[in-house]
């Protein structure tokens, strides 16, 4: 319980960043997507039910930031959650080349809805265009960011399990 | 089981999703209580790591401005010498055009607008919106439809206030279109964002009829007969006008004023059009 709550806490604050850091450092011209990393990790090692709880706290965030009908994104995390949650059982401790092609299918995947729901849709047929400028980017420094984030999200997630078996709490199945 | 019930929280949240983005892609002010109330919660956290961010970034910055402001400062000068020059010329053009003004009473109300100062404090990430929070809302007077200027031109539009931030869509954004037109000869033309041309730095700019006459570098500003925006905003300079394949129109490109990938405050105008009062 405590762990899902620091992970909830720790998604919001990943946003906050998100949004108003990254944006302001020119140089950078690509940022990483904190919510599809945080949402996929934690699907990934916890399965359907919290990956989609992350995925509804995600998708509310970005919902409520941008001007776009309500759901939007939250329809899209949720489905993001579960689908990773329901590959948990290949989840290894060790092994990070898996979770790597993941990251990259989920924000390739995550690019191409927003590009078919608002671009497609008002006739801006170019998509390998889109791909080259927009998706490429920001795909490869989200792996970037994955590899190392994965690593100590994992073991913070841990320290935290330990913290509420200690507490005599049921941990995560 | 477990599995089963998960499945159908799946299904219960994603149909719940859709209902709401239909309800809510018709009817937008339905959500903005709660939109306001969350943007209120995070604000205080936004504007402390947006401040820590900048300073950490600024004083970098500081570093490299000064190696470039040594070289500016030379070119600076050789301009000036140029430009006191012009500056002459122009103040008899000028004088020319008041004179010119009053003839044709045309009373242009060119930048007696009123204007709050924003700082902007968070920025979509990604590249698909082009959409920005600044630190002002419904407190200070800010309305849904001002327009807001940056640099010495327009930069956008606020699309969603709460009490203490407003959500300003950028001309940039690929659904943005703004009504303009030639500062020259007044003929009309619409400036539209456009994400992949974004990358290089121009918009658009399209419907400018065939006999118009519109030219390169002509300075392009917010026209009198668009709905939202205040009329003699400049917007930026047309660049590569050509003829469209159909031969009615003319389309080109327009390089804006604003630049916007280094905002960090803006002025919001709080005159606002009035239309069909």
């Amino acid at each position: 319980m405590r762990r899902k709550i620091a992970n909830i806490a720790m998604l919001i604050l990943a946003f906050v960043i998100q949004i108003s850091v990254f944006p302001f450092i020119p140089f950078l011209s690509a940022a990483p997507n904190f919510m599809i990393i945080m949402v996929f990790t934690f699907s990934f090692i916890y399965g359907t039910g919290e990956g989609m709880l992350y995925g509804v706290v995600a998708g509310l965030l970005m919902d409520l930031f941008y001007s776009l009908p309500l759901g939007y994104f939250t329809l899209f995390f949720v489905l993001m959650g579960y689908i990773n949650g329901s590959l948990s059982r290949y989840f290894y401790e060790d092994f990070i080349f898996l979770p790597l092609i993941m990251c990259a299918l989920n924000e390739f995947a995550y690019n191409i809805y927003i590009y078919l729901s608002r671009f497609f849709t008002r006739e801006k047929f170019d998509l390998w265009a889109y791909i080259r400028q927009m998706i490429l980017p920001e795909v490869i420094i989200t792996l970037l960011f994955t590899l190392l984030l994965y690593r100590l999200l994992l073991q913070y997630n841990r320290s935290l399990e330990d913290m509420d078996i200690k507490r005599g709490r049921e941990s995560a199945e | 089981m477990d599995a089963k019930k998960d499945r159908n929280i799946l299904i219960a949240i994603t149909a719940i999703c859709m209902i709401l983005i239909v309800i809510t892609g018709l009817k937008h002010e339905w959500i903005a209580p709660l939109r306001s109330g969350v943007g209120l919660i995070l604000m205080p956290l936004q504007n402390g790591v947006n401040v820590a961010g900048k300073a950490f970034y600024n004083s970098i910055e500081e570093r490299n401005t000064l190696k470039q402001a040594y070289e500016e400062n030379k070119a600076l000068k050789r301009m000036l010498d140029e430009l006191s020059l012009e500056n002459t010329r122009l103040e008899e053009e000028n004088f020319e055009l008041q004179r010119l003004r009053s003839l044709y009473q045309l009373d242009m109300e060119y930048g007696d607008y009123e204007k709050i100062g924003a700082r902007v404090i968070a920025k979509d990430s990604g590249r698909w919106f082009k959409v920005f929070r600044i630190d002002k809302g419904s407190n200070d007077g800010i309305k849904v439809d001002m327009n807001v200027i940056a640099d010495g031109g327009l930069v956008g539009i606020v699309s969603d206030v709460g009490s203490n931030y407003s959500t300003v869509r950028s001309i940039i954004d690929d659904v943005s279109r703004v009504s303009a037109m030639s500062m020259r000869s007044g003929n009309n033309c619409i400036v539209a964002g456009d994400l992949l041309l974004y990358e290089q730095g121009i918009l658009k700019l399209s419907d400018i009829d065939i006999n118009a006459d519109v030219k390169d570098g002509d300075k392009i500003v917010t026209s009198n007969i668009s709905t939202k925006f205040l009329p003699g905003l400049l917007i930026g300079y047309a660049k590569d006008v050509t003829v469209d394949n159909s031969r009615l129109t003319k389309s080109g490109y327009l390089t804006p004023v604003a630049s916007f990938d280094t905002l960090q405050e803006v002025l919001v105008i709080t005159t606002m059009k009035e239309t069909g009062e």
